[in-house]
Order: structure tokens, then sequence, then C-alpha cells
């Protein structure tokens, strides 16, 4: 038997009125060592757009009723005897977890903006260089590239804390740059009960930046506070 | 998801499209993962491609922001 996996749910022993799942199946709850597995029994499918929305769906309705949940990634089918091993090695683990998000929801944060001090060039490219030192340069473009990167992200840090103080329990940032512009986001995990907080404060750092665009989205499961990364991060490269 | 809240400042958006996209966002490139390779092996390339085409209308949609900015 497979089971196709939404999340794990803290404390949890029903679920009231859950939505249908992925390919119309039931919803299960299954108890394993004390941790709550919401899943569907499968044989495998084809994705559609309505089985991303019913995943959606059914990890939205457990975060209504539970006090912390780990969302899954769409699309994880195991075996039963695979999940519950999984379960056994990482109890200690997802229950750190469960404590971390216990009683906060996501909220995202994407920014738009014009690209300004980008990293200068290293070398006139028109120049002809041998392959050892093109490899060289691109190492040195690519390392330059990433610090660059780390500094928009720390800058980006630094305004957030300024502006939502201690709102933010922890904090994601992505910075995509491309040839003009600067795509970031920022995941902040906040506590439900100051989602209104969050949401006044944002609006009042939007108007001080003008010149950048956001849209602020949430509040959501926590989808980006998930991963147990140190675990299990190295052995499959997850990001 | 008729909870899901959001501010949009400057040009107009479809919210139902930016709500599908930025559910797809979440699931499909957040979340905890157990079995990657099981992922792939269900989703087969569509799950790829899918998530791929995502990422490129993003991009797309913030240079043709940006174009527009400046011609006004």
């Amino acid at each position: 038997m497979k089971l196709y996996t939404y999340c794990f749910a803290e404390s949890l022993n029903g679920l009231n009125n859950p939505p249908r799942g992925v390919s119309g199946a039931p919803v299960r709850l299954l108890k394993i060592d004390g941790i709550a597995v919401l899943a569907s029994i499968t044989n495998g499918f084809r994705p559609t757009q309505n089985d991303f929305i019913a995943h959606a769906a059914v990890v939205r309705s457990v975060f209504k009723q539970a006090k912390s949940i780990l969302p899954f990634r769409f699309g994880q089918i195991l075996t039963e005897p695979h999940l519950r091993n999984y379960v056994s090695r990482h109890r200690q683990a997802i229950k750190a977890n469960f404590a971390h998000l216990r009683g906060c929801a996501e909220m995202n944060v994407r920014m738009i903006g014009t690209r300004e001090n980008a990293p200068p060039p290293i070398v006139n490219t028109d120049k002809p260089v041998g392959p050892g030192t093109r490899f060289l340069l691109d190492k040195r473009r690519e390392f330059r590239g990433d610090e660059w990167q780390a500094a928009r992200r720390a800058e980006l840090s630094e305004w957030f804390t300024e502006k939502l103080g201690q709102l933010k329990r922890d904090e994601k940032i992505n910075v995509i740059p491309s040839d003009r512009i600067i795509i970031a986001r920022a995941d902040h995990l906040i506590e439900r009960g100051r989602i209104p907080d969050y949401r006044a404060k944002m609006a009042g750092a939007i108007e001080e930046r003008p010149e950048w665009r956001f849209m602020v989205s949430g509040p959501w499961p926590p989808y980006s506070f998930a991963n147990i990364e140190l675990e299990f991060g190295s052995q499959f490269g997850v990001s | 998801m008729s909870d899901f809240d959001q501010i949009i400042v400057g040009e107009e958006w479809d919210s139902s499209d930016l709500s599908l996209l930025e559910t797809l966002d979440h699931v499909l490139n957040r979340g905890l993962v157990i079995a990657g390779e099981i992922t792939i092996s269900v989703a087969d390339i569509d799950l790829i491609f899918i998530g791929l085409n995502v990422l490129v209308s993003s991009v797309e949609t913030a240079h043709e922001v940006l174009r527009k900015r400046e011609t006004e």
C-alpha cells in the first residue's frame, strides 16, 4: 500500500470535515509514534492542477485545526513502512520543529526592484583567455555573485528587523538578480494572533519604498519552515 | 483558500491568478521533502515543466512591468 502524504500534525486525533485529497481520494489520519500523519491511499497518478489545489486545501484544513503542522511538498508518495521508518528516525526533529512553528503562520513578501550596486565586471571578456583562466574567472564571478546576493539578503533582513521588530519569529530571504531587476522574496514566521500587526507594519514599510514593488500574501501554512534541514538536507540536497 | 489575503501595490493584477500562482509556488517549491526521487517518478516530467513555467512567467511578467513603468 502506498500513501500520498499531506502533512505531519501535532496533537491531532481527528479531522473535522476534511476536503477530498488528490485524485478525489479520502484523507486519512494515521498515528505513528504519537505523530499524526495526514495521507491518502494511492496507486500513483498523473498530477493535474486540481491535485495541486487539493493538496493545498487538505494542508490548509489541517492547519486550521492543529496546534502545529509540517506541510509536505506536493508529490510525496511513500510506502507505509518507509513512512514509519522516517518518523521513527526523525521523531525528535519533527517534535522540535512542531515546537518552533506552534501557533505561527507563514507570511510572504515578494519584492521587485531595479538592480543597483551590481558587482562590477571582473575582466574584459573581449580578450582571449585560456580554458584554465576562463574557469577561474567564472568561479570568481560566481563567488562575487554569491557575495553580492548575501549582502542584499543581509540588507533586506536588517530592514525587516527595523520595521517588524520582534514580530518575526523566523525569516528566510531569497534574492534572484537578473540583468536589470532584482526579485526578492522574504518568508516570515508570525504568531497567528499578531498577523494584523504584521500587515499594518508591512503596509507602513511599503510606503517608505515607492521605488520597489511589493506583494504581501498570507497567512499560509508554514511550508517554507517545514524542512528538517540539518538531518535531511545534506543527504538529498534539498534546499 | 477563502482566507487568503494580500496587499498589492501598483498595477492591477488578477487576484485569482495570483492566488493560484502563490498556491502552486508553495505546494511545488516548499514544504517538507522525504523522498525527492519518488516525487519525480510519480510526477514525471510534467511536474518539473509546470514548476519551470511558473518561474519563467513570473520573471517575464516582472520585466514587462518594469518596461511599462519606463515608458510611462
